[in-house]
């Protein structure tokens, strides 16, 4: 299109590679409008509906939280709609969420395999073979370790971890042990000599010098014993500690499960208390096997808070009661029929009715009026010009109509106005001043002077005529481009005369196919030039 | 202003799309636990004297109805959602021992909603607690499309007034789905609240908006460019919002109703997003709508057993 639309240029004017186009005004809009189109062209083919579509980058951090979610066992247990479901609500796009489901199956294999083994050895083995010197360490761990068992992978890792230190400090304890033996040794023997020494004191200098030796031995001997029985104390402390600790976390995994049970249990207390399941009465009438949850088996659509289905989805630890919402009380009369039909009762009321149609392939019946244009669809120069054919015909005009009605109202006017339609008449005007401005919103505003008046529109909108013959007919746009402006008005007549008869032809026949879905009074040129330009 | 007083316990009120003195009313005997529907066309009469709001038909059915969608093709058409899984459909033009035309039985379970499209005006979208959305058009037995998505009763299902392919849907699952029907799966999720949602609707004036309202008495007003955060929250109702609708004439205006008996109209882009409280209710309320043709009026339905219709600004118990 660029190549042809210079050829004529080239023939007028001088070629300048630069200003070709800006050279003739005529050609430069066509071809600006050419280029326009084909730029909007492209984008709209990538993505069609682009605003109704997530164009946000994959968030790495959210995908490694939802790994790490659908690693964990619990999570693994549930159905995958629920896990879905949980990280949706987190927020989560869809490419997100498939990126983490695809990365899931193989998960770092150390902390699975690792964990594998560890629990396959503590479990079989009740006899604890693994390490000796924690042997009474294990059984009093055993029972804490099999209770917390679905925590294994880390758990494990942590105990034999624990396991090793204990056995260097035990290692520790025994060289210390010797150590403290070859120092109390010494120490005695020194302690002795000393004694002896002292009793010997008017004796030779050797023995001053010897028990000096032997007393420095001593100091150095009583600090080596010092220091490894602080290093013992240490390391029993330690392990001790350790003891605690791993005490302390079987007996929170244990009050955890007990307050996750009793959560559950509360929740299900409450449903059968408040009786506010409202497809209970469903179950008793369809198959009640629809989902699979057990502790739920109801739908409600008027749950008013009670995020019970949180106890059916992935997260264990629902919220507490007190930050849920209120919920609504029910009329007492509602409460009776719930309890009736929870008893198995019919309400007496309740009638057989047959409502199947008598005939299947009844014929529907022919619309009497065309359908009208919506308030909104007002800013569009199509509708509004069908509207104007149509006024007559179905009374559409629905401003000018209230506003006249406003008009007679405040003037103390006849009776015939409905009563629903009484209204201010100022602000009658003001609103239809804003629906007009804000029914602008189109980039072409040269449709403006076009919705206000009904002008024929010949003279003001040659950009969108040739824009609509552009796209409707590439190559013959660019030879008429190739002619004067008096075909071009010609042939932008010749476009609005299409649409008024295509318009027209839309309103006679009520549902006419026409591609590129538009409000059903539009023709699809005008409709696929506004879906380019604006997306 | 006129009252209309349903045998049976209201859920759902819509205006006519051809007929400004038309609407139409679901009805489920015994809130809608176990019994039979009946589906009310009621007429305005002009001048209020003997009679405001008349019947012009009624149509009973055998489960509660929970929801209903006037065809935007067909003047006298009208789509049931059924408790008992069937959507059903309804000619005003054949006489009634014609009616329904159709019964179409796919969903497992309860119909909740319909939504006929404003665009292309052939088709319509049913949602239920089957956890699924369903495509119809008039003229096929069968759906043509099903979406399978939500991992919880789809409470709400409403197209997009301007794109005659995108629609969202509200669900049980606290998510809410933008969907374009020539995708295979939904292309937009956004954990709108932690609860559940019960209703959503488009902003009619500005197609990238949506509100949704929740169980935990809020509605949120998102903008699908933008969707980690909401535009607006909209705090106010004592209990769950059971329908939030945007108006059809006001950028920015939406009407709800809850289950605190009240029905409110908001402006989200003003500072005090509150700008009506009716409550005329004596139960929870559970449908209202905005006609399309007048602007304005507003309708709305509840467990009362009672239809209200009345213009902004006026009591609506007002005789």
């Amino acid at each position: 299109m660029a190549t042809q639309s210079q050829a004529p240029p080239s023939d007028e004017n001088p070629p300048k590679p630069g200003l070709t186009q800006a050279a003739t005004e005529n050609h430069t809009q066509a071809a600006t409008e050419n280029q326009q189109d084909v730029q909007a062209d492209a984008p709209k083919q990538s993505s069609p509906t682009s605003v109704f579509v997530n164009s946000e980058p994959m968030r790495e951090e959210q995908v490694q939280n939802a790994v790490k979610f659908l690693s964990h066992p619990k999570v693994r247990g549930s159905p995958v709609v629920y896990r879905r479901s949980f990280l949706e609500k987190k927020g989560l796009t869809k490419e997100e969420i498939d990126e983490a489901f695809r990365r899931v199956p193989d998960p770092p294999p150390t902390v699975q395999t690792g964990g594998g083994n560890q629990a396959d050895g503590l479990k079989t083995s009740q006899g604890m073979q693994t390490q000796s010197p924690v042997q009474p360490l294990q059984p009093a761990a055993a029972a804490p370790t099999n209770a917390i068992s679905p925590v294994a992978p880390r758990y494990r890792f942590h105990w034999s971890h624990a396991v090793l230190a204990v056995g260097l400090l035990a290692a520790s304890g025994a060289g210390t042990a010797v150590i403290i033996k070859n120092a109390i040794i010494p120490r005695l023997k020194s302690w002795i000599r000393k004694v002896v020494s002292e009793e010997e004191n008017d004796s030779v200098k050797k023995t001053d010098s010897q028990p000096s030796l032997a007393e420095e031995a001593a100091a150095a001997a009583k600090a080596a014993a010092a220091a490894a029985a602080d290093v013992a104390k240490a390391s029993q402390e330690m392990m001790n500690s350790k003891n605690e600790e791993k005490r302390y976390f079987g007996e929170l995994m244990n009050m955890l499960n007990v307050q996750v049970q009793e959560m559950k249990s509360m929740s299900n207390s409450i449903q059968k208390l408040e009786g506010e399941t409202n497809a209970l009465r469903r179950n008793s009438l369809i198959d009640q096997d629809d989902h699979q949850f057990n502790v739920i088996n109801s739908k409600r659509p008027y749950a008013n808070g009670k995020a019970d289905y949180d106890s059916r989805s992935v997260r264990s630890a629902s919220p507490p009661a007190a930050a849920e919402p209120s919920v609504a009380p029910h009329p007492k009369s509602y409460m009776e029929i719930m309890a009736m039909v929870q008893r198995g009762e019919k309400p007496p009321n309740v009638r057989e009715i047959n409502d199947s149609p008598p005939n299947p392939n009844q014929q529907l019946s022919n619309p009497r009026l065309a359908p009208r244009a919506k308030p909104w669809e007002v800013g569009q120069a199509q509708n509004y010009s069908s509207q104007v054919t149509q006024s007559q015909a179905s009374s559409e005009g629905v401003y000018s109509n209230v506003q006249d009605n406003g008009i007679n109202y405040s003037s103390n006017g006849d009776s015939s106005v409905p009563w629903w339609q009484r209204r201010n008449p100022r602000i009658t005007e003001i609103e239809n001043e804003d629906e007009f401005k804000s029914g602008s919103y189109s980039t072409q505003t040269t449709e403006v002077p076009v919705r206000r008046a009904w002008v024929p529109p010949q003279p003001p909108p040659v950009q969108m005529a040739e824009a609509a013959e552009a796209i409707r007919r590439p190559k013959p746009s660019v030879q008429k481009e190739s002619s004067d402006d008096d075909q071009l008005e010609a042939s932008s007549a010749g476009v609005t005369d299409e649409l008024q008869r295509v318009t027209k032809v839309s309103e006679s026949g009520g549902a006419v196919e026409i591609n590129g879905g538009s409000s059903g009074l539009s023709s699809s040129e005008i409709q696929e030039a506004k879906d380019e330009i604006y997306g | 202003m006129p009252v209309f007083k349903t045998p049976f316990n209201g859920y759902s009120v819509k205006f006519s799309p051809f007929y400004e003195h038309r609407l139409a009313v679901a009805t489920s005997q015994n809130f809608g636990i176990l019994g039979n529907g009946r589906l009310h066309v009621l007429d305005l009469s002009p001048s209020p004297s003997p009679q405001p709001i008349s019947q012009l038909t009624s149509f009973d059915t055998a489960d509660g109805v929970y929801d209903l969608a006037w065809s935007e093709s067909h003047d006298s058409l009208l789509v049931a959602a059924v408790a008992d899984g069937s959507v059903k459909l309804y000619d005003l033009a054949l006489p009634p021992t014609s009616n329904p035309i159709r019964s179409l039985h796919e969903h497992s379970r309860e119909v909740q909603s319909a939504d006929y499209n404003p665009v292309r005006r052939d088709s319509f979208l049913t949602s239920s607690w089957d956890d699924t959305v369903k495509l119809w058009t008039t003229d096929r037995p069968a759906s043509v499309r099903t979406f399978k998505e939500h991992a919880y009763c789809v409470y709400s299902a409403v197209w997009n007034p301007r794109h005659a392919d995108v629609f969202a849907s509200a669900s049980g699952d606290c998510t809410l789905r933008v969907w374009d029907v020539r995708e295979p799966g939904s292309t937009m999720i956004i954990a709108a609240h932690e609860s559940e949602i019960l209703s959503c609707d488009w902003n009619k004036y500005d197609d990238c908006s949506i509100a949704t309202a929740s169980v935990d008495k809020s509605i949120k007003v998102w903008d699908v460019r933008n969707f980690r955060v909401p535009v607006s929250v909209l705090n106010g109702h004592g209990y769950a919002v059971r329908k939030v609708k945007f108006s059809p004439h006001r950028r920015s205006l939406m009407v709800s109703c809850s289950y605190d008996m009240t029905v409110c109209l908001w402006d989200y882009m003003v500072e005090d997003a509150l700008v009506g409280r009716y409550d005329h209710h004596t139960e929870f309320a559970v449908g209202v709508d905005m006609s399309v043709l007048v602007e304005g009026l507003l309708a709305s339905t509840g467990w009362d057993e009672l239809v209200y219709v009345w213009q902004h600004g006026t009591d609506p118990r007002a005789p």
